[in-house]
């Protein structure tokens, strides 16, 4: 054979995952010029198909809109948007350019029914200056399979046009900026919108709409685009499941573009795990057919350790992953692994047990297998080879598996095994290119030199020196912050450090009791600020709930990225008491209640949404005794953030992923210090609430 | 710096450093669609045979005999590709195959039940032994069991029957087998799915069987035993 057909074939399956266009009976709800549910410019009563995360550009004349939406459960979605206004000085004299980041929750009410339309109700730019806000109740309702009506009242903006009064009283100005403008919601006229969207086939869609907003901002006041008419109208066009475009005739005057992304992080663009087979479980002879076979007398020799040792290793190299340490008795064998690679902690416990089956003497029974993460036993899956053995080819071998092994603290280290004399100590560097981003699409790109040193399990020193090349970022504003400049000047950081030592710290991690793990990190932090960061955290293997307390010291560190400490005379204790929880089904809870970087008193909440394959999608509010108008704009710390694996998207085998957090404006009150490895996310894998999601990969 | 030429010296630099880590994801990723766009080419050219060029039936069958391995032949009749597979595993009446990029398929005396390194992968199932596919008319429940939505696991489970449709010659690689044509219906509330076998005495010769949704039909040649 000439060719690898089956390259080929994953490679085609890959693309008909890609590529296969929805069926044409569902008709799942569209995207909009805002990146949101709706028709053109209009929402609807449409909600997306649960934890869909789309990317939108919008573009409106001299208007864009830039918009990361998320369906984050079948009925409640929100989105997170940059609005661009060029042509902001035709009229009023000032900048040209004026921007705003605005966040929207919609939330569907009510599911479509045989009779019953679908109906969500929405708040578009709910916290900010309100320069984008509405609200609206929309119903859409699918006829046949093609044809989708839409009727809704909008508020705000989308009560600006054709009124019908003002059912809830009138509607207060914006103030403060930044957090919730509750006392506006539903006030003011309110205006009715619709539309219709016809399928055409599977690929092309036709929209028209009649649009509530009247654009005062930009006609009236800024006179940067004409609306001369309500009606809007446009064609669609879906390449796959992940890409659609538009274009429209938007308000009588102006050509309307829309581009975007669809992503489902529940389902791989690979169309499933890729990666070569597993080795076969190795079978041991029958103990009647070969009854010495199983004679434990073999631990008494001297060199069997090194050798078990040096196979297993030779074995396990294959599938990245490294052997901390190994001890054994003539019926069981414990393995610490450092897993670096696979991307889920299940396949690296079944990669690591096939190897021992094919290393180990018969007369061992039982595998213990440690993942160590930071030099510190996360968990200790045990597994009875007879189980492997049995299971490999039977029906719903993952459940059967599962039933059978334990999954129990770590413990300390059996006081007699082989460490790997190659591991410790250890210095590994690295030079890579690297992004920062600070939004879609901008920041800087450059290079960053990193280096680590691993003196003893869970003692690691580690640094990292970052040098941009090349960046999009608008020139740094001066910050009026009337706090401590402890997050505002991050313009400066960006400015004057080049090159900036990012961080360069000693850190120590440590499990000293069952149930309960620790962390001390000393020196360069982050590239703001540097000093000592001790945590401790209780989490049962099996346990949802997590508990930590988290100390810190830190002094604030000069612009230039040096070492100096002479800028700023600022340095502050902080510390938290945090409670994380698994709520399941991937919703991953947290609450921090402490002292922030500014010396500000209050709590974070945080809730995200966890795929098994390594999506991350989640938000978070810190409310802190700093005043709305002390914090500035944005009123008090909000934001989301994500995390897209490269396994996800390209089958790759890495552990490495592209993340981003966002936020609608940085102040400086309910900051917190930014270290390295905090110790739930880093173990979490490995407990049950992170095995089990996708415990079906051991037998991959 | 202009960020396009800033790009353009990212692209050029390679990452450096102590690790023999993996390859930049992205640079391979591109690098494998290349390769397989490649091979598509190739395997077009080649007409959908396996080697092509003027390898005869017969000169493949005696290339192959003279490895002295049992050899599977598998292929996908949507993609027009085709494998010889060598034995990977031996387990009581389980054998793996192999493809030389490293995927697997498990059949338990011929009939599929584990697939691995396809993407979609059927992870195990509860499937038919050559006895109940020869009993013709009983009804029994096939159960499927993938990796689904976020890598959960996730099964189908189907009412299956088997129908013995006649005797038939077939030919595996220039040899001419006379088997019995078994055709096994499986349903489900959602669909339906048929597997073919052509069994001679009491093993499997020729099948066409179920993979999954992503893959479809394969078909299997036991060209060697």
């Amino acid at each position: 054979m000439q060719l690898s057909p089956f390259h080929v074939l994953s490679s085609l399956v890959l693309g008909t995952a890609l590529c296969s266009s929805p069926a044409l009976a569902e008709m799942t709800g569209t995207l909009n010029l805002n990146g949101a549910t709706g028709l053109i410019d209009m929402p609807s009563g449409d909600a997306q198909e649960d934890a869909t995360f789309s990317f939108s550009i919008g573009n409106i004349g001299p208007i864009t809109r830039t918009t990361l939406s998320f369906q984050a459960s079948e009925r409640l979605s929100a989105s997170f948007r940059f609005q661009t206004w060029r042509d902001w000085d035709s009229v009023i004299p000032g900048d040209a350019k004026e921007t705003d980041r605005s966040i929207d929750l919609r939330y569907q009410i009510l599911k479509e029914g045989r009779i019953a339309p679908a109906v969500t109700i929405g708040l578009i730019d709910l916290t900010s200056r309100g320069m984008f806000a509405s609200e609206y109740i929309a119903a859409t309702k699918t006829f046949g399979d093609r044809l989708k009506v839409t009727a809704g009242l909008g508020w705000g903006r989308l009560g600006s046009y054709q009124g019908i009064g003002a059912p809830f009283g009138s509607r207060p100005p914006v103030d403060p900026t930044g957090t919730p403008n509750a006392d506006q919601w539903f006030r003011g006229e309110a205006a009715p919108f619709a539309g219709v969207e016809y399928r055409i086939n599977d690929n092309w869609t036709l929209k028209g709409e009649y649009s509530s907003d009247a654009y005062l901002l930009e006609d009236g006041e800024r006179g940067m685009i004409e609306r001369d008419s309500p009606f809007n109208f446009g064609i669609e066009y879906q390449r796959g499941p992940a890409v659609r475009l538009g274009v429209y005739s938007l308000y009588g005057s102006e050509v309307g573009l829309a581009f975007h992304i669809i992503l489902d992080p529940k389902s791989r663009a690979t169309g499933g795990v890729v990666g070569a087979a597993p080795v076969p479980v190795k079978a041991r002879p029958a103990r009647a057919a070969d009854p010495e076979a199983y004679d434990g007398g073999w631990v008494t020799q001297a060199d069997a350790g090194p050798i078990l040792r040096e196979n297993l290793a030779k074995r396990l190299a294959a599938d990245g992953i490294s052997i901390e340490n190994l001890a054994y008795t003539a019926t069981t064998v414990q393995v610490r692994i450092r897993n670096g690679r696979i991307d889920a902690g299940s396949q690296a416990i079944g990669r690591t047990a096939r190897a021992l089956s094919h290393v180990m003497p018969a007369s061992v029974e039982v595998f213990e297998i440690v993942p160590v993460v930071n030099g510190i036993g996360a968990s200790k899956v045990t597994i009875r080879r007879s189980d492997l053995e049995a299971l490999e080819y039977s029906a719903d071998n993952a459940t059967l598996l599962r039933e059978r092994i334990t999954v129990t603290d770590a413990g300390a280290a059996p006081a007699f095994s082989l460490g790997d004399e190659d591991l410790y100590p250890k210095f590994r560097w690295s030079l890579k290119p690297a992004v920062r981003l600070a939004e879609p699409a901008k920041g800087d790109i450059g290079l960053r030199l990193s280096g680590s040193y691993d003196f003893a399990p869970g003692l690691v020193l580690s640094g990292s020196i970052y040098k941009p090349i090349a960046s999009n970022r608008d020139s740094a504003s001066t910050s009026t912050s009337t706090l401590p400049h402890v997050r505002t000047d991050s313009g400066r950081y960006n400015e004057f450090g080049d090159p900036a030592l990012e961080k360069l710290t000693l850190a120590w991690y440590a499990h000293p009791a069952e149930n309960i793990y620790s962390r001390v990190t000393f020196g360069y932090l982050e590239r703001m600020h540097a000093g000592v960061s001790g945590e401790v955290l209780w989490k049962p293997v099996n346990s949802q709930l997590a508990l930590g307390v988290e100390l810190n010291y830190t002094k604030q560190r000069d612009t230039d990225g040096g070492l100096g400490f002479d800028e700023y005379d600022y340095d502050v204790v902080t510390g938290y008491v945090s409670a994380y929880y698994d709520f399941g089904n991937g919703y991953l809870g947290q609450l921090d209640v402490g002292r922030y970087l500014a010396g500000d008193v209050g709590a974070t909440v945080s809730l995200d949404r966890v795929f098994a394959n390594g999506w991350r999608v989640g938000a978070f509010a810190t409310v802190t005794d700093v005043s709305a108008t002390e914090f500035g704009e944005g009123g008090f710390d909000k934001g989301i953030r994500f995390t897209i694996p490269f396994n996800w998207a390209l089958g790759t085998d890495t552990r490495r992923g592209f993340g981003m957090t966002l936020r609608p404006k940085s102040g400086d009150g309910g900051a917190r210090v930014d270290v390295d490895d905090r110790l739930y996310e880093s173990l979490r894998e490995y407990h049950t609430d992170g095995l089990d999601p996708d415990w079906g990969r051991v037998w991959r | 710096m202009k960020p396009v030429a800033g790009l353009a010296l990212l692209a050029v630099l390679a990452a450096c450093g102590s690790e023999k880590s993996g390859p930049n994801p992205m640079v391979s990723a591109i690098g494998a669609m290349a390769k397989d766009s490649v091979a598509k080419v190739k395997a077009r050219k080649a007409g959908g045979k396996s080697g092509g060029k003027s390898v005869s039936v017969e000169e493949r069958r005696a290339a192959l005999e003279k490895a002295g391995k049992p050899i599977l032949r598998v292929s996908s009749t949507t993609l027009g590709q085709t494998g010889f597979l060598t034995v990977l595993d031996a387990k009581g009446d389980v054998l793996t195959w192999k493809t030389p990029d490293g995927a697997t398929f498990s059949q338990r005396s011929g009939v599929l039940i584990q697939t691995r390194g396809l993407g979609a992968d059927l992870m195990s199932a509860e499937a038919p032994s050559v006895g109940q596919l020869m009993r013709a008319g009983t009804s029994y429940q096939r159960i499927y069991y993938f990796l689904g939505d976020d890598d959960q696991g996730t099964r189908r489970t189907y009412d299956c029957t088997s129908a013995i449709i006649g005797k038939e010659s077939i030919e595996v690689l220039g040899r001419t087998h006379h088997a019995t044509h078994v055709s096994e219906t499986c349903e489900r509330p959602l669909g339906k799915l048929t597997n073919d076998y052509w069994i001679e005495g009491t093993s499997i010769r020729q099948s066409r069987q179920w993979v999954s949704g992503a893959i479809g039909y394969i078909e299997f040649q036991r060209v060697i035993d």
